[in-house]
């Protein structure tokens, strides 16, 4: 089935379909599909995929007849349990939770950072089913937890959310992804830093080889604010972490940090790419892989300095170790910069274990597992132990041994 | 026989570096090894302790009744064996404390003996720091991580005392040490010789041969041992150089 009668037979169950401007946007982006010869070799949301599995799927969307549960268990922490990509609303004098709008759509769509060349991104404004709007008011502290949950199998979840942080508010956000389902989740989160503001977002993806997820998120930083992004990706099935982002205000920062563990045949792509559009803003790019069997991963991180963005500080750095040889990690910092007094930097070691530091270890009576296991933990040490959320830090820890537990 | 070395041919990417070696050394004995730049001093010392980039084409070594080529390189650090690397590696990440203490549990377990708990091996790691000079904050960090030359070979010295070897194998040792690390160092070693125990030094200078007295001294050239005898080779390569012996 071509990608146009797909959605026109599924109209239905997608969402603003009624909408005018909605459809014209789409309408061009089901023309982007019929008309791109999908050239691998230029676009990065291209590599490693055979993009016809994604275009030519079965569009089935199942409605939760019980949404979500909002709990407010502490004061100042929620914890929310997402049913394929639903949240109920809620509201009180912290937060407000609402059902993704139009107007969320077309703020999003007149973005042209990430349109047109994310095939992804493309496909999740087509089918839209699903998402949820979450408001961090003024001046409020606070946590949040979301369970993303898959109730079916052969459900396709095209979600949008959209986060704001209000003017001097703090969000501290746990994802958790753990589906086991025989489905795919395509996700783009939109965040939005008032001034002033600051979100840590913590990404935990521990999928079993059936379930795709692909999540893209777009953060823009006004004066003052910081994003943080951790992603742990644990994953069996398929995982692409996209992050684009755009310090548009001073003194504003975002740092996007990854790890990912994987092995046997699966495959994930990633890529973080920051545009420092003001003064005084700090970006920070680091992605760390593990890779075992016959995996495959991609990394592209990407630095734009726009002329105005004078005292810029730009680092990206991408590091991985290869415990087999049919492992295989692409990765590709790329910095443009057109303004004169910045600091920018970007590095890439890709590379088997150290045998001379496993050579070390075992000459101390260390066995070669062990030896092993313990240069894995080290690899990645400075990430885990900057960890400040203790129960993140217990759950990343009791996925590193299970994975390692399987590295022989 | 504690070690015995006997007829040993051994090549890496087809380069013969050592051929037909002998050596033997007895329980409480210092061997001393003297000898030029490439004449297969490190080699030897990386195929006692195990290390595979090399083919062994011919010989047989005993060690403590064992086929040494029986045991890969943790069985034959657990039976006793000791390297101190002529260049440690760094491991950033590591911390020095669980890996020593992980390191002596592991010998401890072949030897079928109980394990060291926490507080009696912080104990012990500090008593033997204090001793080798070494600053308790040091023991902190990651191994060999950011340290200076002699704090690497400070730190060998640290992990051969705490894991307290039947045969230390010190690989040039001596090299990147001012005299008062040098002192230190051999002060270490020298406090760890027992009856019980053996030493392989293998140096290029009679300096460090000043502060640990060896029992035996042999020249190495061209892969093979050229002469042995007492301390006076020492005192012998310290005038003349290797050059007689080649």
């Amino acid at each position: 089935m071509n990608i146009q009668d797909n959605y026109l037979n599924n109209k239905k169950n997608i969402f603003f379909s009624d909408n005018k401007d909605i459809q014209t946007h789409r309408d061009k982006l089901i023309n982007i599909f019929e008309n791109d010869r999908f050239d691998k070799k230029n676009n990065e949301s291209l590599k490693n995929i055979n993009l016809k599995n994604f275009i030519d799927f079965k569009y089935k969307y199942l409605i939760p007849e019980e949404t979500s549960v909002i709990n407010n268990n502490q004061e100042n922490s929620y914890s929310i349990v997402s049913v394929n990509g639903q949240c109920s609303s809620f509201k009180d004098d912290q937060i407000e939770i609402t059902k993704i709008l139009e107007e969320d759509y077309n703020d999003f769509s007149k973005n042209d950072t990430i349109e047109n060349n994310d095939h992804f991104v493309n496909l999740n404004s087509l089918f839209l089913n699903s998402g949820f709007k979450i408001v961090i008011k003024k001046n409020n502290n606070i946590k949040i937890k979301i369970s993303n949950i898959i109730t079916d199998d052969n459900l396709t979840i095209f979600q949008k959310n959209n986060y704001i942080c209000e003017e001097g508010s703090s969000l501290n956000l746990i994802e958790e992804y753990e589906n086991k389902n025989n489905s795919t989740s395509n996700i783009l989160n939109v965040i939005k830093l008032e001034k002033n503001s600051q979100l840590n977002h913590f990404l935990i993806q521990d999928n079993s080889p059936n379930h795709n997820l692909i999540i893209t998120t777009h953060s823009s930083c006004k004066k003052d604010s910081t994003y943080t992004q951790k992603v742990y990706n644990f994953s069996e099935g398929y995982v692409r972490n996209f992050h684009y982002s755009e310090l548009i205000e001073a003194n504003s920062e975002v740092d996007l940090q990854g790890i990912f563990f994987i092995k046997d045949n699966n495959t994930t792509n990633n890529k973080t790419f920051v545009k420092h559009l003001a003064e005084d803003c700090k970006s920070n790019q680091v992605y760390k892989g593990i890779l075992n069997d016959r995996s495959k991963a991609t990394y592209f991180s990407n630095t734009h300095v726009d002329q105005v963005a004078q005292k810029t500080e730009g680092y990206q750095l991408s590091k991985g170790i290869l415990l087999s040889e049919n492992a295989s990690y692409f990765s590709k910092p790329e910095l443009k910069i057109y303004a004169d007094d910045v600091k920018c930097s970007h590095g890439s070691t890709i590379g088997p274990i150290d045998e001379n530091a496993i050579f070390y270890l075992r000459s101390r009576g260390m066995s070669k597992i062990a030896a092993t296991k313990i240069l894995i933990s080290s690899f990645i040490n400075e990430e885990l132990s900057s960890i400040d959320n203790e129960q993140m830090s217990e759950i990343i820890q009791k996925k590193l041994v299970r994975y390692l537990s399987k590295v022989k | 026989m504690f070690l015995e070395i006997k007829d040993l041919s051994v090549k890496i990417e087809n380069k013969n570096i050592l051929k037909s070696l002998n050596l033997d050394i007895n329980k409480g004995e210092v061997h001393a090894i003297m000898g030029p730049n490439g004449s297969g001093k490190s080699t030897l010392a990386n195929v006692l302790a195990g290390k595979e980039d090399y083919e062994i084409l011919n010989g047989r070594i005993n060690f403590k009744d064992n086929d040494l080529f029986d045991l890969n390189i943790e069985e034959r650090a657990q039976e006793g064996m000791f390297l101190a690397f002529q260049y440690p590696v760094e491991i950033p990440g590591v911390n020095i404390t669980p890996f020593l203490h992980s390191a002596i549990n592991s010998k401890r377990k072949r030897m079928n003996e109980e394990e060291i708990d926490n507080l009696s091996f912080a104990k012990l790691l500090k008593s033997k720091a204090s001793d080798l000079g070494i600053n308790i904050d040091m023991l902190k960090r990651s191994v060999n991580t950011g340290f200076s030359g002699g704090e690497k070979k400070r730190y060998e010295i640290l992990q051969m005392s705490i894991l307290n070897p039947d045969l230390a194998i010190l690989d040039e040792t001596d090299s990147g040490l001012d005299i008062d690390a040098l002192k230190i160092v051999t002060d270490g070693v020298n406090k760890l010789k027992t009856k019980d125990n053996s030493f392989l030094i293998i140096t290029h200078y009679q300096k460090l041969l000043d502060y640990i007295k060896p029992d035996y001294v042999h020249v190495m050239v061209n892969g093979s041992i050229v002469k042995s005898g007492g301390s006076e080779i020492a005192a012998e390569i310290e005038k003349d150089g290797f050059q007689k012996f080649q």
